[in-house]
């Protein structure tokens, strides 16, 4: 009989992770057990008996058996532990100076790192709030010019709306709505300006915008209906809106009246569009005659896919539909885009997304770990500097029994502790800096430190700034040999090179911070002081409300009776402001295969003049006869274009009339000085203009009263508002304002910090040349030549910073600045002034200790021996 | 002092088992016994943890004994009822009489 019991074998797996668990006293004896049971059971069933086997050593798996983790229950690492942290304490207060220094240099990076984190984490959460937003996209249109320029637009044909909604399967739900539109609101005795947009069917549902009181499938039918924000029905229907506004009708404009069907949440700082209405668009379509041809664009288009739809095929299919459906008349490829990464990278080149405001979160992120570097190299090149002065203490612990590992743990420790230290404070700081830092920004952060995202930031910063700080510290320092520790005196750790490398490093990150601080800067006041060829100082735009616009003559002629007003002209938008284009102008001798989109701008009389522009050639519509006629003003740009000797008098075709150039205006920005100029139909029109544009000559508080005395005359309905060009033009460079000052603060910080470890090491060395500086000044040295002395291998050092980092700023900030039209030049002057700069900071830093140093009677520094 | 003979449940009757098996109780045959007896199963890891815990606590002790192939070549460890397991026992046994010989004759009148 043959005996199956040698055969048949416990199942491998269980039994070496139960020799590698189990204690080994009890192993033997479990394991024969186990053995001699699954030899019982697998003599009934083989496949059940492994099963069990495995089962039980599951079940072993417990604290009793499982053999006992040596080091961590030893009672000596915890209370080494306790040492090391002891140590690192007493430390710290026998030598306050460099505590400080090290603390404080901590304290200003974390703190500094924490405030760009913020900024950071809020720039990249915009937009982020939209439940679909993994699959919400926006349609965007190319205009592709003949010369192949690409010019992106988020004005679409509005018939693209209906073809993603009939024949795309894969498209879930299709919204669209209009430019932000102001209008003022009545109820009753209550009038306001609001700001909002129409929009059409789907809107709740393709956003996340939460609907308090409403059902978000039906709020916006197509009848005169309106959804208004929680912060406008409180402004109309008082505390008790949620029982009281819908059903209510509000008047727009003392025109037409529109039902509240629906009261949604205010769009918070997490949303990148501000709406506090959305009317349904249908009966504004119906009044727009341009709306529903695939030649025209104004609507915003999002729509969402279903789950797991082909986005690539959606993306070639969309892409021609412009050009489709009008059999390729109009060059429009669309593109569509994630709706939520429209806010970071919202900057088109060439009818793709490159960049936006992400290049700011960039460059705010390497600052914030460039900061961070910095204060932990100040820890680094204290503690490897000053490690002389523990040697002993090093060589005692050797002799002890410490080994390497236990002593690198010492150091690490240290760093931990300073990082913790330096967190608590930072935190604090930086939540008392917080309110100042959103008026900075012009953003409204608050920590949420329910959020354990807050927390685990903070402990990963502990971490960061622990291992940055005490890797090198700890591998230097315990690698210092016993016999030397202990016999006295030894050289310090690591070499001066790597030292003076760091510094060389922090400096260099300095100057590069600094000479790009003077650089944004410099690009600023150059784009907020440009000649924009027009004049935007002194200049009011009123929008023509109510019987304002009915009644423009009038009010035209009353404000030109103000004696502080000095001209009165009426415009269809702000000159420095629109998107009004047409794709559609001709004229005579006009190449058959060009593709032109032209800017169009309707003004009334006295425009040129008002505006402060220039006449280059011919003559503006001043000239009263020429008014019967239609006339056109062409800029430059567009006179190069078409190319004649002298344009004025020659034949031009726009939206269906046929006029003549009665002159040329000298160029004047129109949009942001990121894009260049581009040509431009000034066509005169009484009824198109909208907007009422007032020189002011004179005391400017006197003209806005008597300004709004005769607004209020004609208009006594509606508020009086009004804005200033120049303050328009400001704002919309605002988030480079603000930028620009985020980088001018750390870059101060950061030649703070670096600073702060300058003065560490010139007053240790000074300390311990102390004895030499005796000698020297003994044997006669003069006070200057000490100082010279102490601070030279630091001034080499700056300038050995200057040379790596001025290149490296210029190739950074060519690529900044290459993204505007309008720049500065960058003149080497720029580098030179931002390297003095930091080279008189660091020496007055260097030059203060040795000063001191240099004074000290030498009686003192050499009476001990 | 009845710090001294704290006894789970569980325990006792590991402990009570060892004294069955009587100079035989070894691993498997105690689960065996268990089970075959008290109509309970017991787990491998419960009955190791239980005859480590009474070894600690002194109630038992344990010697090697000899390996047999079925075992793969591993030796038995064989358990025996210290004196102060003998106490331990008895300790409960008594507080349980004691606890029965209290309870009134009505207090099991279920109606």
């Amino acid at each position: 009989m043959r005996d199956y019991s040698n055969d048949i074998k416990p199942p491998q797996l269980p039994l070496k992770a139960l020799r590698w668990f189990c204690d080994p006293e009890l192993l033997e004896d479990i394991e024969g057990d186990l053995s001699e049971l699954f030899r019982s059971r697998a003599s009934k069933n083989i496949r059940l008996a492994k099963f069990l086997y495995a089962r039980d050593v599951l079940q072993l798996f417990r604290p009793g058996i499982v053999k006992k983790i040596g080091r961590l229950n030893t009672v000596n690492s915890i209370d080494m532990l306790f040492n090391h942290i002891q140590t690192a304490i007493r430390q710290a207060g026998k030598h306050k100076g460099y505590t400080a220094i090290n603390i404080a240099g901590l304290v200003v990076g974390l703190a500094s790192c924490m405030l760009i984190l913020l900024w950071v984490g809020d720039e990249t959460s915009k937009d982020q709030f939209h439940e679909k937003s993994d699959r919400l996209y926006q349609v965007w249109r190319n205009l592709v010019q003949s010369n192949g320029d690409v010019q992106t637009v988020r004005g679409i044909p509005l018939p693209l709306e209906h073809v993603l909604r009939t024949q795309y399967p894969e498209v879930e739900a299709v919204t669209s709505y209009t430019w932000e539109m102001e209008y003022m609101f009545r109820l009753g005795e209550i009038s306001s300006f609001e700001k909002g947009r129409f929009a059409t069917g789907a809107f709740f549902d393709v956003f996340s915008y939460r609907l308090i009181v409403g059902d978000p499938k039906k709020v916006l039918v197509d009848g005169p209906t309106m959804v208004i924000s929680d912060r406008m029905a409180l402004k109309f229907f008082g505390n008790d809106w949620r029982e009281k506004a819908i059903g209510q009708t509000i008047k727009l404009d003392d025109r037409t009246d529109y039902e509240v069907t629906g009261v949604f949440e205010t769009p918070g700082d997490k949303s990148s569009v501000q709406f506090d209405w959305v009317i349904s668009a249908k009966q504004f379509i119906d009044r727009q005659t341009w709306a529903n041809s695939w030649y025209n664009g104004g609507f915003s288009i999002f729509f969402t896919l279903r789950p797991g739809a082909d986005t690539e095929a959606v993306r070639k299919r969309i892409e021609q539909e412009v050009i489709r459906n009008t059999n390729k008349e109009s060059n429009e490829p669309l593109y569509i885009q994630l709706f939520s990464e429209n806010y970071l990278h919202g900057t088109f080149e060439n009818g793709i997304p490159m960049g936006g405001r992400i290049q700011y979160v960039r460059i705010l992120s390497a600052i914030a770990i460039f900061l961070l570097l910095l204060a932990s190299i100040n820890f680094v090149n204290l503690a490897t500097a000053r490690s002389s002065l523990r040697a002993r203490e090093i060589g005692v612990r050797k002799v002890m029994g410490a080994q390497r590992s236990t002593l690198s743990q010492q150091f690490f420790t240290e760093a931990t502790l300073y990082a913790i230290a330096s967190t608590v404070v930072a935190s604090a700081i930086g939540y008392l800096v917080l309110p100042y830092f959103n008026t900075l920004t012009g953003k409204s952060i608050h920590i949420r430190f329910s959020d354990p995202l807050v927390w685990l930031t903070l402990g990963g910063m502990i971490l960061l700034t622990g291992m940055l700080s005490g890797a090198y510290p700890a591998f230097m320092l315990s690698s210092l040999s016993v016999a030397k520790s202990l016999k006295g005196r030894t050289k310090q750790v690591g070499s001066n090179y790597f030292r003076h490398a760091l510094v060389t490093f922090q400096f260099a990150i300095s100057i590069f911070l600094i000479s790009g601080t003077f650089i944004i800067s410099k690009q600023l006041s150059y784009i907020l002081n440009k000649d924009i060829g027009l004049q935007r100082d002194k200049l009011v735009s009123i929008d023509l409300t109510g019987k304002l616009y009915d009644k423009k003559e009038v009010y035209m002629n009353s404000l030109r009776s103000i004696p502080e007003v000095k001209d009165v002209t009426l415009s269809s938008a702000s000159p420095i402001n629109f998107e009004e284009s047409t794709g559609g102008a001709n004229w005579p001798g006009k190449d058959p295969n060009m593709v032109i989109e032209i800017n169009l701008l309707s003004v009334n009389e006295n425009f040129v003049k008002t505006m402060g522009m220039k006449v280059v050639q011919g003559e503006d519509f001043s000239n009263v006869f020429l008014r019967d006629s239609a006339r056109f003003l062409i800029n430059e740009v567009l006179a190069g274009i078409l190319g004649f000797d002298d344009p004025v008098g020659k034949e031009l075709t726009v939206w269906g009339t046929t006029g003549t150039i009665s002159g040329v205006v000298g160029n004047f920005h129109m949009a942001s000085l990121y894009d260049p100029i581009a040509p431009l139909i000034i066509r005169y029109s009484r009824v198109d203009a909208g907007t009422a544009f007032v020189r002011i000559n004179g005391n400017t508080h006197d003209a806005l009263t008597s300004i709004e005395r005769v607004t209020k005359d004609i208009n006594p309905a509606f508020p009086f508002r009004y804005n200033f060009l120049d303050e328009d033009f400001a704002r919309q460079y605002r988030g480079e304002r603000s930028v620009s000052s985020l980088v001018n603060i750390f870059a101060g910080v950061s030649i703070f910090i670096a600073c702060l470890g300058l003065l560490g090491l010139s007053s240790f060395s000074a300390d311990q040349r102390a004895k030499e500086i005796g000698v020297r000044k003994v044997h006669g040295a003069s006070v200057s030549s000490l100082v010279l002395l102490l601070s030279k291998q630091y001034a080499k050092l700056m300038i050995i910073a200057f040379f790596v980092a001025t290149p490296l700023s210029y190739f950074y900030m060519q690529r900044w600045l290459g993204d505007f039209a309008y720049r500065i030049d960058m003149n080497i002057t720029l580098f030179v002034v931002a390297g003095i700069v930091t080279f008189a900071i660091g020496a007055l830093t260097v030059s203060y200790k040795s000063y001191s140093a240099a004074l000290a009677n030498p009686v003192k520094t050499l009476k001990e021996e | 002092m009845p710090s001294r003979y704290s006894l789970g449940e569980f325990e006792e009757v590991v402990l009570l088992t060892v004294a069955v098996l009587n100079g035989d109780a070894y691993g498997v045959a105690i689960k065996g016994d268990i089970e075959h007896r008290l109509k309970r199963s017991v787990s491998v890891g419960a009955m190791r943890t239980a005859l480590r815990r009474l070894e600690d606590k002194g109630f038992l002790e344990s010697e090697f004994g000899e390996a047999t192939a079925v075992r793969g070549g591993k030796r038995k460890r064989y358990h025996k009822v210290t004196p102060l397991g003998k106490k331990a026992l008895d300790y409960v046994m008594n507080s349980r009489r004691k606890l029965w010989a209290a309870i009134p004759a009505t207090a099991f009148q279920f109606k």
